[in-house]
């Protein structure tokens, strides 16, 4: 084990082949993605709390409504009901996105890997495109398993109103379950490129997501009105819920808010890497 | 070969590279050394486009790390023995690199051969000691078969055996026509290693020779003289212009003079000799000598702090 081959290695059986590109790196990107160990994990127990918890929402709101019979205009819509465990799961792919890039910093393999490929444009490009296809993949999946759980447990309950795919407007918001997701999960990817901690960009993702809206609904309604409705995650949420109020962007306009926020978080992100030392 | 022009980088206030300049050739090991502290490894990082200098250039074969098309295939190297995700497989973390610089991937397995980690390939690298550590860190330089390699103080940590496994690599790989830089802040380590050496401090340069030069070159004439009768001989000696220190041992320590000129001093005076004998200064001491200046911090004393 510790002899040196004399011949240590056979530079005539090396091929002459392309220098890498996109693909080679998304490759690379790809196989670090599900070879880290917190991917599974985090995925696996997002799915579970996910539709586990959307199904005791269904089944709690369901029974109690139909045997109690009595409506309350508070009381969530079925949709809503069958939605419920996403919270959880927005969290999930926000982290996800966060340890992605956040990973490579604390475990100072960002070095090695600009060795393997110094153009940092390049790499950032990849590891996006890698985790927002494989996540938004997932996501779909995960959102309509989520949604036919709910769906057979409200179907019991005749009493409670349910819905369908079939229904107005309900594909919508299960296919765009699974893009908001991944537009979350990529606001965590941008923020932790340029913040490089992962304990930093978790927080900065949550009050960014969770706290600060919650802050500004408690402004005078003149602030608060046009700020939360163009807050990119706030706005995001129209491609996920039913209920327009007046005076709020449409589904799509709001995911083009969202998504246009996050380009420009992954320009910015863009230009710290290239500027910095790693 | 690696080429280094004028490269500087500050850190704040403090500067961590100053205006430094040098070559390394091919076909040899050079080693880079220096106190901590000097700028050895942001030297290194400059060199693998990982910092961006303030003034200058640092190239390989005449191309920017950045402008490489390549450049796994082109340089190799190791900076941090534990630079991998510790929940990830050794196999799996060559497996990345090799696929991001489009390296065959059978290349995978016959790397982790050559260092020895074949058995351990699907182990988890978190669990691996230093010594694995490390032999993964070189597995993935010598991925792409480069030309150039560069090694941040691999020895470090490491036992015997391990680091007479390391000199024996980077010895090979030299011998083989590859450029192979190694910075280190042992000097006895690179005396075993190395046949050229540039020695730095404070981030400027210090010495840039062969070995055996720096040594010559820095003694100067050392002589060690015992005698019965050192009242008589030391006033000659310091007459015909030698500094006479004596040693613990009692020896007489001359320098500046010969040993011939010593011992016809000591001819003429009619003193008896009981040992005329050059001293050649280690490599040790030697580069304590040049970089007594620039070393970062000094100790205040021996004394023990109570």
């Amino acid at each position: 084990m510790t002899q040196v081959p004399t011949q240590i290695i056979a530079k005539s059986g090396f091929p002459e082949v392309a220098p890498p590109n996109l693909v080679d790196t998304m490759r690379s990107e790809w196989t670090k993605l599900k070879t880290l160990r917190s991917t599974p994990v985090t995925l696996a127990i997002a799915a579970v709390l996910v539709i586990g918890l959307s199904a005791l929402a269904s089944f709690l709101i369901a029974a109690n409504e139909s045997s109690e019979l009595q409506h309350h205009g508070s009381l969530p819509t079925p949709l809503q009901t069958i939605q419920g465990g996403w919270s959880v799961g927005l969290l999930a792919f926000m982290v996800l996105g966060v340890l992605a890039v956040s990973n490579e910093y604390s475990s100072t393999l960002i070095g090695v890997t600009l060795l393997a490929t110094p153009k940092r444009s390049r790499l950032l490009l990849a590891k996006v495109i890698v985790f927002s296809v494989s996540m938004f993949v997932i996501a779909e999946v995960m959102s309509f398993i989520n949604f036919f759980v709910g769906h057979a447990i409200i179907s019991a309950y005749p009493a409670f109103p349910n819905v369908s795919l079939t229904s107005h407007l309900v594909l919508r918001v299960v296919i765009g379950m699974g893009i908001y997701v991944t537009l979350v999960g990529l606001l965590g990817l941008g923020t932790a490129a340029l913040m490089r901690n992962t304990a930093g960009s978790i927080v900065a993702c949550v009050a960014f997501l969770f706290i600060l809206p919650g802050i500004l609904s408690a402004l005078p309604n003149s602030w608060s009105n046009p700020i939360g409705e163009y807050w990119p995650t706030e706005a995001g949420r129209r491609l996920i819920t039913l209920d327009h109020g007046p005076n709020t962007l449409s589904a799509w306009w709001g995911t083009a808010d969202l998504a246009l926020f996050i380009l420009v978080l992954l320009l910015i992100a863009d230009y710290a890497l290239a500027k910095r030392d790693a | 070969m690696i080429q280094v022009r004028n490269l500087t980088k500050h850190f704040g206030p403090n500067i961590a590279v100053d205006n430094l300049s040098f070559e390394v050739e091919p076909g040899r090991v050079t080693g880079f050394l220096g106190p901590n502290g000097a700028g050895k490894t942001t030297t290194l990082r400059m060199i693998l486009g990982l910092v961006r200098p303030e003034k200058g250039t640092a190239t390989v074969d005449g191309v920017s790390y950045q402008r490489l098309r390549a450049p796994m295939r082109e340089v190799g190297a190791v900076l941090d023995a534990k630079a991998y995700q510790p929940g990830r497989k050794a196999r799996d973390h060559l497996l990345a690199l090799a696929q991001a610089s489009r390296i065959p991937l059978k290349r995978v397995d016959e790397v982790l051969g050559f260092v020895g980690l074949s058995d351990v390939a699907d182990r988890r690298a978190g669990n691996f000691s230093l010594g694995m550590a490390q032999r993964l860190g070189i597995a993935g330089a010598l991925l792409g078969d480069p030309p150039v390699l560069i090694f941040d103080e691999p020895v470090n940590g490491l036992d015997p055996e391990g680091i007479v496994w390391i000199r024996t690599l980077m010895q090979g790989l030299a011998a083989q026509g590859r450029t192979v830089f190694v910075s280190s802040h042992l000097m006895s380590e690179m005396a075993l290693t190395a046949s050229h050496v540039i020695v730095i401090g404070r981030g400027h340069m210090i010495a840039d020779s062969e070995v055996e030069d720096l040594i010559k070159r820095s003694s100067g004439i050392v002589v060690r003289l015992r005698t019965p009768k050192a009242e008589v001989v030391v006033p000659r000696l310091q007459t015909a212009g030698g500094k006479v220190e004596t040693d613990s041992d009692g020896a007489i320590v001359v320098t500046g003079l010969e040993a011939a000129a010593i011992g016809d001093i000591a001819f003429q005076a009619g003193v008896p000799v009981h040992e005329l004998s050059p001293v050649e200064a280690s490599l040790e001491e030697v580069f304590m000598e040049l970089t007594r200046d620039d070393v970062e911090f000094h100790g205040t004393g021996a004394g023990v702090v109570q």
